[in-house]
């Protein structure tokens, strides 16, 4: 191509084109006439009777149109060109995000939320398929503590004489302790092919903050933000504290309450005394004073930083219920067909009618507004409802593109080893035309965000979405995110706590069609184990080992 | 998420109330450009937003710094006529802002707005009538920026008309001087605040609640005013262009225009890094796609010249391999003002021997699900008259309203623009030369935005094939030129035989809005119709 790019104008070629173009029309035309394509959906009630899906998987078009556009594609220029269109959807693999290596310091006293913001921010980049880690080092503090009573029979004193500054021993081995970790982080990043490092530390002075500049200015394309979390409220660091000593930190194990929450009381003094805010003007930092009330960003760029920055801006600590409840069960579902626009069935009905009971049982006086996706069903489960209700594109369900109205037994016969290839990963799998539930993920983030920000919110929505949702807030891995059951006419209520959700279910006694479809050969759903526990030793895996 | 699909009761978007954002700082430290940027945004996103600026309300209404006492800046004693003058100007400001506030949602207003007191009264004004307040505050300390602000914005204004640049520079600086001994900045925590210092290098959120306000904040966040271009360039014809869900591959001409394509578009940049005096191969080139494939495909061709290693289909990262860099001296530079002005690409120079490439060409390609095509629902696969004849009712509201109107399980241009929003915010923030390689649908979208026109144009905005769109952001909007590359199948829906061929011959068609669904392009009004004070669109398109 040293032409500047200006084709000359090749007859011939074009006229091929011409000719398959031709090809494809006439056979659309042909088989319109002769009523040989898709039957007409039937729910959709038009003076005229509606047009079959032209290139649903349905009908022969798609397979016929595949079969004739093979053959156009030998005009095709590229030397190498990709891979041919087939079928009814491919998996597609997860974006590079190789590019990526950021590491988060945490700065701030305890009971000031550190551990509350670094696992929210791990939650919901890994959510985004970041891979992000936490390294804690009071947890390391206490692992390695643990082995030490376990192995040699040591018991050592992490009472607040062991964080007072004067204690030169103890403040020694607590820096090498955090440079430990800081260690374990950077190896991580740069072998264990990480993004997102969490250093949940103190960090609380300059010179330390120093050092950690100082260590990953020799590691090269790391970028470094301190996250400060300042807390002058009282209460809620009082909230902290009794979390902090009600809670089984092994530190308090064998204390009273009393003496336990005395002795953190004084080990948070000792850390005042020497507390300096970040005032460095060179750093890159986030300061956030009373979870959202006052935020300070300061030379934050990058996209992936600008996220993270947005996302700590939005949360918030105040108590409320997210109400998850799938439509009420659909024509569709009693015929078993996937996507389309359908009206409820008469069950499906008797749900939309009981559901107000049920939420204003739960919820009292309390203000909570509804939203749905713009499909019939869910407004229609939502019409009783006597709340604020807000339509949203974004919840509507995971668009199946060719297989949109269809059956999983038709779309099996039509296509089996797509239809195999879809069981086999269907996180990963992009119906033709259509999403996969990756792009569901990305097109509910602003979705999260604004969840985030909300009170009280009862979101009447459809199967996939609402497993993108759950995941997110219960943080299930992506691959089990598929085979999340959210059954028909039961409602979920998420309570958000310091670190994970309460769960309660109300199934409602109307009974519905299953649509759940279990994973092939593990048919196992995906465990929700109680999140809500704070962590307090590093997760068994082998992170300890390398940590000589 | 942003501009949900419902109005409120008084007709206002969200729940969110009415703003009065009130821009602090002292001159040439940027408030205009943020203002404006925000104005922008806030319009694209449904809001109905306005800047008033106390600058330009005091050149309407009492002319340029000439017709002025020599007193008006100075911030000391002043004579009664000059503080009866400045009274006026505030007075009659405040009530553009009441009267924008009747029917409007956000205000901007551009002032200095320096003394505590001042904005105190303003602020406690509008807080009692139950409008939301936020200081803007605009801070700078980097004499580099206030310079060239003042270099390039403050002395073409009306004020210094016919003086000498550096003169006028030097009686700016005087000015702003009796600013500076006055100015005092926000401290106050009883109101809402965000604090902007050298243009989003630090920033300093006090107490912002609500939707639109955090929206407001994260928008601020992002902009940024560094040099870049970014490129359009529609994806190549595919096999079914009116089939959404099909999801074909490209034509023969698709391909063939793909190359083409990459040439030119490589041949553009060289030559305007060149004048920005940057080395192509510092600077990458990003590229951004729909996950469809008529439009990653099209990337296509950028991969194989930079001889990828595709790692996954993802994204690529192009690894060093030698370009053809091709030499553009000949060709006419297109200036600004100069209309209708397009490369005839029948008679362009051609390119001396291949210059010996030195360094690798920098590319890398995102390919990104929010970018696909505007969803045409139970329309995929009609044509036009088709849909008119198996919907006729929808049909009609659609034709009334293009841009609202959704057909039964498509999506309206306004939902299109709600998915793509998180696309626009990376895109403000990206400081990398950008390609998007795009459907009809989404560049009008982001187009819009851009260049600044109200939601309603947006379905008649005429995005044809061939043609490359460089959009360079400067203070005031952006300049927007277009560059014909390429004549061929799909350029604008002349060739006949393709699938929508139902359509009656005229090449023309001015409510075709159909093609928002289809991916072939019949043409429509042209872009340069649309008259749009902040735009600056200095080349508009011209049929080939």
């Amino acid at each position: 191509m040293a032409d500047l790019g200006i084709p000359p104008h090749s007859d011939s070629n074009s006229r091929e084109i011409a000719d398959d173009l031709t090809r494809a029309a006439d056979a659309l035309e042909t088989m319109q006439a002769s009523g040989d394509l898709a039957p007409a959906v039937s729910s959709i009630i038009t003076p005229m009777s509606p047009p079959p899906a032209l290139f649903g998987a349905y009908g022969p078009m798609l397979k016929r149109f595949d079969e004739s556009a093979v053959a156009s594609r030998k005009g095709s220029l590229a030397p190498s060109p990709p891979p041919s269109v087939k079928g009814i959807g491919k998996k597609v693999a997860k974006p590079d995000y190789s590019e990526q290596k950021i590491v988060v310091a945490m700065v701030g006293l305890p009971a000031r939320g550190k551990s509350y913001l670094s696992n929210k921010l791990m939650i919901y980049l890994r959510w985004l398929e970041y891979d992000v880690k936490v390294f804690n080092v009071g947890q390391l503090r206490r692992t390695k503590a643990r082995q030490r009573a376990q192995q040699l029979g040591i018991k050592e004193n992490h009472t607040a004489d062991f964080f007072s500054h004067s204690n030169e021993k103890a403040t020694q081995s607590r820096d090498s302790l955090a440079e430990e970790s800081l260690e374990m982080l950077i190896r991580w990043l740069k072998e264990g092919g990480g993004n997102v490092g969490i250093h949940d530390a103190t960090n609380s002075t300059k010179s330390r903050r120093a050092k950690i500049e100082a260590r990953l200015a020799k590691e090269k394309g790391m970028t470094l933000i301190f996250l400060e979390s300042l807390c002058d409220d009282p209460a809620t660091i009082a909230a902290n504290v009794e979390l902090k000593v009600s809670q089984g930190d092994p530190d308090y194990k064998d204390m009273s309450p009393d003496d336990a929450r005395k002795d953190f009381l004084r080990r948070i003094s000792e850390y005042e005394k020497v507390y300096e805010t970040i005032t460095e003007p060179h750093l890159s930092y986030l300061r956030i004073k009373n979870v959202g009330e006052e935020v300070t960003m300061s030379r934050i760029n990058g996209y992936l930083s600008s996220r993270i920055a947005f996302y700590l801006m939005n949360l918030h600590i105040r108590p409320r219920s997210i109400f998850f409840s799938r439509h009420g069960e659909s024509q569709y579902n009693v015929e078993g067909k996937i996507g389309g626009d359908s009206l409820l069935s008469p069950r499906g009905m008797q749900y939309a009618k009981a559901l107000p009971a049920l939420i204003t049982d739960n919820i009292g006086e309390k203000p909570l507004t509804v939203w749905t996706s713009t499909l019939k069903r869910t407004i229609q489960t939502a019409q009783y409802l006597p709340y604020t209700k807000l339509t949203w594109k974004s919840l509507d369900e995971l668009d199946a593109g060719v297989c949109d109205g269809m059956t999983y037994e038709e779309i099996e016969q039509a296509y089996p080893d797509d239809s195999a290839n879809r069981d086999e990963d269907k996180f990963n799998y992009r119906y033709r035309g259509g999403e996969s539930y990756r792009d569901v993920v990305v097109r509910m983030e602003p979705v999260i965000m604004e969840l985030e920000r909300q009170e009280n919110i009862l979101i009447i929505g459809h199967q996939a979405i609402l497993r993108c949702l759950y995941a997110y807030f219960h943080h299930l891995p992506q691959a089990d995110l598929p085979y999340i059951k959210i059954p028909l006419h039961t409602v979920i209520k998420l309570t958000p706590k310091a670190y994970g959700c309460d769960e309660e279910r109300y199934t409602l006694p109307i009974n519905a069609v299953d649509t759940h479809r279990p994973k092939p050969k593990a048919a196992k759903a995906p465990e929700v184990h109680s999140t809500t526990q704070r962590k307090y030793y590093v997760e068994e895996d082998n992170e300890m080992k390398p940590s000589v | 998420m942003v501009a949900p699909l419902y109005t409120t009761d008084s007709g206002l978007l969200f729940h969110a109330g009415k703003i009065l954002v009130i821009t602090i700082g002292l001159p040439a430290r940027g408030k205009t450009h943020i203002s404006r940027a925000l104005e922008r945004y806030l319009r694209w996103m449904g809001v109905k937003t306005q800047v008033v600026s106390l600058g330009d309300y005091r050149r309407k209404t009492l002319g340029g710094a000439q017709k002025l006492p020599p007193d008006y800046f100075h911030l000391g004693e002043k004579s009664s006529e000059t503080l009866a003058l400045r009274r006026k100007i505030l007075d009659g400001c405040e009530q553009l802002i009441w009267d924008f506030f009747k029917n409007g949602q956000v205000v901007i207003y551009d002032a200095n707005n320096g003394t505590r007191a001042a904005r105190k009264l303003l602020a406690e004004k509008f807080h009692n009538k139950g409008i939301h307040v936020i200081f803007l505050e605009s801070l700078c300390d980097n004499k580099e920026i206030i310079e060239a602000n003042i270099r390039s914005v403050k002395i073409s204004s009306p004020d210094y008309r016919g003086w000498n640049p550096d003169d006028a520079v030097k009686d700016y600086y005087t000015r702003i001087r009796d600013h500076e001994e006055h100015y005092e900045p926000v401290e106050e925590k009883d109101w809402p605040y965000i604090r902007i210092v050298n243009v989003g290098e630090k920033i300093m959120v006090n107490n912002i609640k609500g939707y639109l306000q955090s929206r407001i904040v994260f928008f601020i966040m992002n902009i940024h005013n560094r040099p870049r271009t970014i490129y359009f360039a529609r994806s190549g014809q595919s096999l079914i262009e009116h089939s959404y869900k099909a999801d074909s591959d490209l034509s023969p001409a698709g391909w063939e225009y793909a190359e083409k394509l990459k040439d030119f578009v490589l041949q553009r940049r060289a030559k305007t890094l060149e004048l920005r005096g940057s080395n192509p191969q510092d600077q990458r080139l990003v590229i951004w796609t729909s996950t469809r494939r008529r439009a990653h495909h099209t990337a296509w061709p950028f991969l194989q010249a930079a001889n990828v290693s595709t790692s996954s289909s993802g994204s690529y990262l192009a690894t060093p391999t030698p370009s053809t860099p091709i030499s553009t001296s000949n060709i006419p530079i297109l200036e600004d003002g100069i209309k209708n002005l397009v490369i005839d690409p029948n008679n362009l120079p051609t390119p001396p021997a291949l210059a010996p490439a030195t360094a690798p060409l920098n590319i890398k390609v995102i390919e990104k699900p929010q970018m696909s095509e505007i969803n045409p629902g139970i329309w995929d696969g009609l044509t036009p008259d088709q849909a008119r004849k198996y919907y006729p009712q929808d049909w009609e509201r659609f034709v009334k309203d293009p841009y609202a109107f959704r057909a039964p399980r498509a999506e309206s241009y306004h939902d299109l623009s709600v998915r793509l929003e998180p696309v626009l915010i990376e895109l403000e923030r990206e400081k990398e030369d950008l390609l998007i390689i795009g459907h009809a649908s989404v560049i009008r979208c982001l187009l819009a935005y851009l260049i600044g026109l109200p939601a309603s144009e947006i379905p008649a905005i005429e995005i044809a094939r061939g043609d490359l769109l460089e959009v360079m952001p400067a203070s005031y909007g952006v300049h927007c030129k277009a560059y014909h590359f390429w004549d061929g199948p799909g350029r604008r829906g002349d060739d006949s035989t393709s699938g929508a061929s139902g359509m009656d011959g005229d090449s023309k068609d001015e409510n075709n809005f159909y093609e928002n669904y289809a991916e072939d392009t019949k043409g429509k009004r042209k872009v340069g119709a649309v008259k749009e004070p902040e735009a600056s669109i200095s080349a508009v398109y011209e049929s080939a």
